[in-house]
């Protein structure tokens, strides 16, 4: 997933390798802080470029963080507009998409989202 | 000072000749946490003498239960191991901090028994570079190898952001070369799922196991905004489902399994102290790990 626009400026490359001191992305802390950092730039249309080089390992925890919660701030075009993503695995790539796809439900959904689950129980749900 | 409870050669009978990852497993130890649960600054000498066969990983959720111990001023002795079964605790140095020497794990099957701080990332990240290399691991496919650290990666995040673990998360796993299989299993001595989903839904008599059926719907999360979750859960089972492995949640009274397509939830006859995650991966699992697309979804 790659949202490039020949008009805009070079964005700027997180090396996250660095950003988190290893090869790790697999914490929901480093992920706040991500986001801390890249909200920002995104505010004031500065395009944002997440190098996973040299990255091993990431979970969605971390991604849920950083990448997902922009979507509780910016409107998607906006974000495909800016943010994009290099050196990511096809696997990592497809999690970046579901995190993405998550994300997107999670803050459009109505505010009686659990009722409807709630509404299912039947005194078998009731114990210990 | 002394608090009335079991005298402590009394907790025998409530342990079996066997315990295995399996409810009756973890019905065991949620039994000798409820006989222990009142011990207040006492020296407990927890004889292990019907005990004739421990699945190593189940350590991790014994350590959840004797910190548990330990928290209410108590000592701890372990006495009376069966040959068999304080070899594999001396390998994995589930004894060491019982003052037994440990034993040198000469066919590298053994992830050893950590206790590990909550938050404790760098902690947990030396544990999984130091332990998931070996233990059979070489026969899969490294993208398979990838997988399953994934997986442990989100279950420590799972307990580091929702535990409420104050003695930390407890892992051990084992490698059983002739089925092979590996199972690795994190514990947590905190307020389990059942509490946590309680709270978030405001349903006060909502049960274990309908709890833990509640936690594992994707998209569903109790953490609050502004970050979505939910996902962790997802990509374990999804692992699971490639690999050929297991996924089983223990959480206060319920029981939660997952192989093949098959979601299976029952309750305990006693409770848990906290929430245990085992992961049984098939480490003859060379296959592909394409993308999440192929994945059949059981959903």
């Amino acid at each position: 997933m790659t949202f490039e626009e020949p008009a805009m400026p070079e964005p700027i490359t997180v090396p996250l390798y660095d950003f988190v001191g290893g090869p790790l992305c697999v914490t929901s802390t480093d992920g706040e802080r991500l986001y801390d950092r890249i909200a920002p730039l995104l505010r004031s249309d500065t395009p944002v470029r997440l190098s996973f080089e040299k990255v091993e390992i990431v979970i969605s925890a971390f991604l849920n963080a950083s990448v997902g919660r922009l979507y509780g701030e910016f409107p998607e075009d906006r974000i495909h507009a800016l943010l994009s993503f290099a050196h990511l695995s096809p696997e990592d790539l497809e999690m970046v998409d579901r995190v993405v796809e998550n994300a997107k439900a999670y803050f459009s959904r109505p505010a009686d989202y659990e009722r409807a689950w709630l509404e299912t129980l039947s005194e078998d749900d009731r114990g210990d | 000072m002394r608090a009335a409870g079991p005298s402590t050669t009394d907790l025998t009978r409530y342990l079996p000749r066997q315990i295995s990852t399996d409810p009756a497993g973890f019905e065991a130890l949620a039994r000798l946490h409820g006989a222990t649960r009142r011990l207040f600054g006492e020296l407990l000498t927890l004889d292990l003498t019907p005990l004739r066969f421990f699945d190593a990983n189940m350590c991790a959720p014994l350590g959840a239960v004797l910190a548990l111990v330990a928290d209410r001023f108590n000592a701890v002795r372990v006495v009376n191991i069966a040959a068999p079964v304080e070899q594999i605790f001396r390998k994995n140095r589930f004894l060491v901090r019982y003052g037994y020497p440990s034993l040198p794990d000469t066919n590298h099957t053994t992830m050893p028994f950590r206790r590990l701080r909550l938050p404790g990332d760098g902690e947990f990240s030396e544990y999984v570079s130091d332990q998931f290399r070996g233990k059979g691991l070489p026969r899969m496919s490294d993208r398979a190898v990838d997988a399953f650290r994934k997986s442990v990666f989100e279950v420590f995040q799972n307990a580091t952001l929702h535990s409420d673990s104050e003695l930390g998360a407890f892992a051990c796993g084992q490698f059983f070369p002739n089925k092979e299989r590996l199972d690795f299993t994190m514990a947590d001595a905190g307020i389990g799922i059942r509490d946590r989903v309680r709270d978030y839904l405001g349903v006060p008599d909502l049960s274990s196991v309908s709890c833990l059926r509640w936690a594992i719907q994707p998209r569903h999360s109790t953490r609050a905004e502004p970050s979505p979750g939910g996902l962790g859960f997802e990509f374990l089972k999804k692992f699971a489902n490639l690999n050929g492995g297991r996924i089983q949640i223990v959480s206060r009274r319920g029981y939660y399994e997952f192989r093949g397509t098959e979601d299976v939830f029952r309750p305990l006859d006693a409770d848990y102290p906290g929430t245990a995650v085992t992961i049984e991966i098939n480490t003859a699992d060379s296959g592909r790990y394409v993308t999440t697309n192929e994945i059949p979804s059981s959903e």
